[in-house]
């Protein structure tokens, strides 16, 4: 789960856990970006993102003795990252949250292999981006988490408050969303119906 | 040929689910299942596509994620600076005490003082503007600033100076503007000091002699017969005003006589002193003896420090006296507040407004007295401090301002401050050098002052002493704060050391008070050993430096998340 070649830094969490606000700092400075790049993803809007990464941080403060530094510090931040989002998009459950979990209760069509490969080659990053905004809470949630932070399914469920064996279902569903927002899920059905 | 062949094993073969797929690539089927859907899409060109597909949607879905296409917004990039920053509780209820404490101390003491001040002729604004705007203030009695005033001063030029180093990055701006500042009230005084000087064993001014500005006399007889349109400066053994003089008059001699006429203000410190003639304002004195005889006449009030006073003349407004005894017999136009041991008045005494005396036995009124009320009398009590409960009261509120002026000072000089407590943790050097200073500054700024010339130098040296006084509880208090937690690597761990460590000083020492001798040890002990860490500190910034600073590490971004990639799970 930790970035590969990304030495932890084990002096400043050692320093900000006694209360050395320099090294809190320098922890903020460096994981700041990513955990608001992750928050802008999860949420429905900057500001969301913004006040969650400062929550996030706060929260930070806190929880930075729970750590257990055998662990990868990335790692353990992403989760505490997630389950701030996942409490703040709980808070707010929208209609629009409840039109995607109606959705869920539909069987999931089988896709074409080569219409979907198709529809990957040809979306770019933005559109992706684009569509990720349109998803019910969970499925962006999920994705987010999986693809984002590369969380393990345990975490995921954890964090989502799903057991372990849903989380692949979780996924699957979101990914049918996704393809839904970009206008092609449609097109794929064709061999799953068959 | 082999087309429709494939095409035709894969229909027969059962395709693979999405499911089933996703679990695969995710690594998240056991290994004898993944052998399974390996070896099947070895066969199955179908379920090989959509592997694939699923696999490039994981990559596209990661690389849409990570890919940063907006920047930190200001408002996260300045909240570490913010968040940092941010006062904690304690900091403030320490301000709303501190607030609470100024505004209790105003109402309760400054505020009386300053009508009293008022009445005494010194000024007629706030305090504030008497103390720093008025030229008087450089001349005589109004330096008498009490610990408060000096803090509360100290604690906004801090808040002021931190204010304007979050704006003026550069240390030469900042500098130019507190030169400026400086020069700006060096200036003020020096208009009103353009004046004549004369010394000599007997110095003064003749009889027919008129002296346009204001004059300054050293020596051991000093006289004015003739005229002086501007202030007076008597500095002498024997010293008799005998002319007219326009200005205030400001005397320190053993003796003084006033037989002549002066249309400003009196402001003496003298053992004897006698008044004969007028006094046009008001007279605040520190004196042994007092006389205002029966031709004396003072428009004012009087405001005084004395022994023995003996008021037969007239006096035109209140008195206000401290001291031991108090014999009148002459008129008051307005009211009188005593503290002392007694007051007699006599039968031919006048006094046009109340009598407030605080003492040890009630007033001897003779028959004759012409007064407007009764002497109100209350005795004096000696009840020990700690036994009344605004003695806390006052102990917390001014346990907190010093805590906010410990954190305006910790914010304005971290450096210095961490040095200071470096310095404070070697305990014996501290202390020795504490002893040093605490004795050798005084008496060193009191033999400055013998010279006109190194006036400036002693009362700036006494200056910094009491400053080094007030800070020296703070220092200790942060050292015992760095026992307890430990030490601090940064300010606002510094501060959080200072405020625990010194609230832990005041307890103990608030206890050890009350045990005379043992208290009044104590006090010394703190004092010295702060104000020696100062010095110690100050010293060691003065030598030169041996090495430089330890480059700091290079900045290392973090590296985006791993991506998911399929294959069998290991084992």
């Amino acid at each position: 789960m930790s970035a590969p070649g990304k030495t932890e830094p084990t002096q400043a969490i050692t320093r900000a856990r006694v209360g050395d606000a320099d090294a809190w700092g320098e922890l903020y400075r460096e994981y700041a970006p990513a955990i608001f790049r992750f928050c802008r993803r999860a949420l429905p809007t900057r500001e969301d993102a913004e006040d969650a990464t400062m929550d996030v941080f706060m929260k930070l403060k806190d929880k930075l003795v729970q750590y257990d530094q055998t662990r990868s510090f990335t790692a353990w931040l992403y989760k505490v990252a997630a389950n701030h989002c996942w409490d703040v998009l709980r808070r707010r459950k929208t209609r629009q949250d409840k039109e995607t979990e109606d959705l869920e209760n539909v069987p999931l069509e089988h896709p074409d292999p080569n219409q979907l490969d198709k529809l990957i080659e040809q979306r770019t990053s933005e559109e992706v981006r684009r569509a990720l905004e349109k998803l019910g809470a969970r499925a962006r949630m999920a994705l987010v988490m999986r693809y984002y932070s590369d969380m393990s399914y345990d975490e995921i469920a954890d964090a989502l408050g799903v057991r372990r064996a849903f989380v692949g279902v979780v996924l699957l569903r979101a990914r049918h969303e996704l393809r839904h927002a970009l206008g092609e899920s449609s097109a794929l059905a064709a061999r799953g119906a068959s | 040929m082999n087309e429709p062949d494939q095409s035709s094993r894969d229909d027969a073969m059962k395709h693979l689910d999405e499911m089933t797929c996703l679990l695969y690539i995710e690594r998240q089927l056991d290994r004898a299942r993944a052998q399974e859907i390996s070896a099947h899409t070895q066969e199955c060109a179908a379920c090989r596509t959509l592997l694939r597909a699923l696999e490039r949607e994981s990559r596209l879905l990661t690389r849409a994620m990570l890919e940063e296409e907006e920047a930190l917004p200001a408002r996260l990039a300045h909240f570490q600076e913010r968040a940092r920053q941010s006062m904690q509780w304690i900091w403030t209820v320490a301000l709303g005490l501190a607030a609470t404490g100024v505004y209790a101390l105003y109402t309760g003491y400054v505020e009386p003082w300053q009508q009293q001040l008022e009445e005494a002729g010194f000024g007629g604004s706030n305090l504030l503007s008497l103390l720093i705007f008025q030229g008087a203030f450089w001349k005589g009695w109004q330096s008498m600033i009490t610990l408060l005033e000096v803090l509360a001063l100290v604690t906004l030029a801090g808040f002021a100076v931190a204010f304007f180093r979050k704006r003026v990055r550069r240390g030469s701006a900042l500098a130019l503007v507190l030169a400026g500042f400086c020069a700006a009230l060096l200036f003020q005084p020096a208009s009103a000091m353009a004046s004549e000087t004369r010394k000599g064993e007997s110095v003064g001014v003749s009889h027919d002699e008129t002296i346009k500005g204001d004059i300054f006399l050293f020596g051991d007889r000093v006289r004015v017969d003739g005229n002086v349109e501007g202030d007076v400066f008597l500095f002498g053994n024997d010293a008799i005003v005998n002319g007219h003089v326009k200005g205030d008059v400001f005397a320190f001699a053993k003796f003084l006589q006033l037989n002549g006429d002066v249309d400003g203000n009196i402001r003496a410190f003298t053992n004897t002193m006698t008044i004969r003639g007028t006094v046009a304002r008001n007279v605040l004195t520190f004196v042994d003896i007092m006389n205002l005889e029966p031709a004396a006449k003072v428009g004012g009030s009087l405001t005084i420090f004395v022994e023995n006073l003996t008021l037969e003349g007239a006096l035109g407004r209140d008195v206000l006296m401290f001291g031991k005894h108090f014999t009148l017999s002459g008129k008051v136009g307005g009211n009188i507040r005593m503290k002392g041991d007694e007051l007699t008045i006599n039968s031919n005494a006048q006094v046009d407004g109340p009598i407030r005396f605080e003492g040890h036995k009630e007033a001897e009124v003779a028959t004759g007295a012409k007064l407007a009320s009764p002497v109100e009398f209350h005795r004096i009590e000696h009840k020990p401090k700690y036994m009344e409960g605004h003695y806390y009261v006052w102990r917390v509120i001014w346990t907190a301002a010093f805590i906010l002026f410990g954190v305006v000072l910790f914010l304005l000089l971290p450096n210095f401050v961490a040095e200071t407590i470096t310095s404070a943790e070697l305990v014996g050097a501290p202390i020795g050098l504490g002893v040093l200073i605490f004795f050798g500054v005084p008496i060193a700024a009191v033999i400055a002052c013998v010279t006109v010339v190194g006036i400036p130098l002693g009362l700036l040296a006494l200056g910094f002493w009491m400053l080094m006084l007030c800070c020296a509880e703070i220092v200790v208090g942060t050292v015992v704060g760095n026992w307890i937690l430990g030490r601090a690597h940064d300010t606002s761990g510094l501060i959080g050391r200072m405020a625990l460590g010194f609230v832990l000083v005041r307890l103990v020492y608030t206890g050890l008070e009350q045990m005379h001798v043992v208290g009044l040890l104590t006090g010394l002990a703190i004092w010295m050993w702060g104000m020696g860490s100062i010095c110690l500190a100050l010293y060691r910034r003065l030598q030169p430096a041996i090495a430089g600073g330890t480059p700091t590490a290079p900045y290392a971004p973090p590296l985006p998340p791993n991506t998911t990639v399929g294959g069998i799970q290991p084992a």
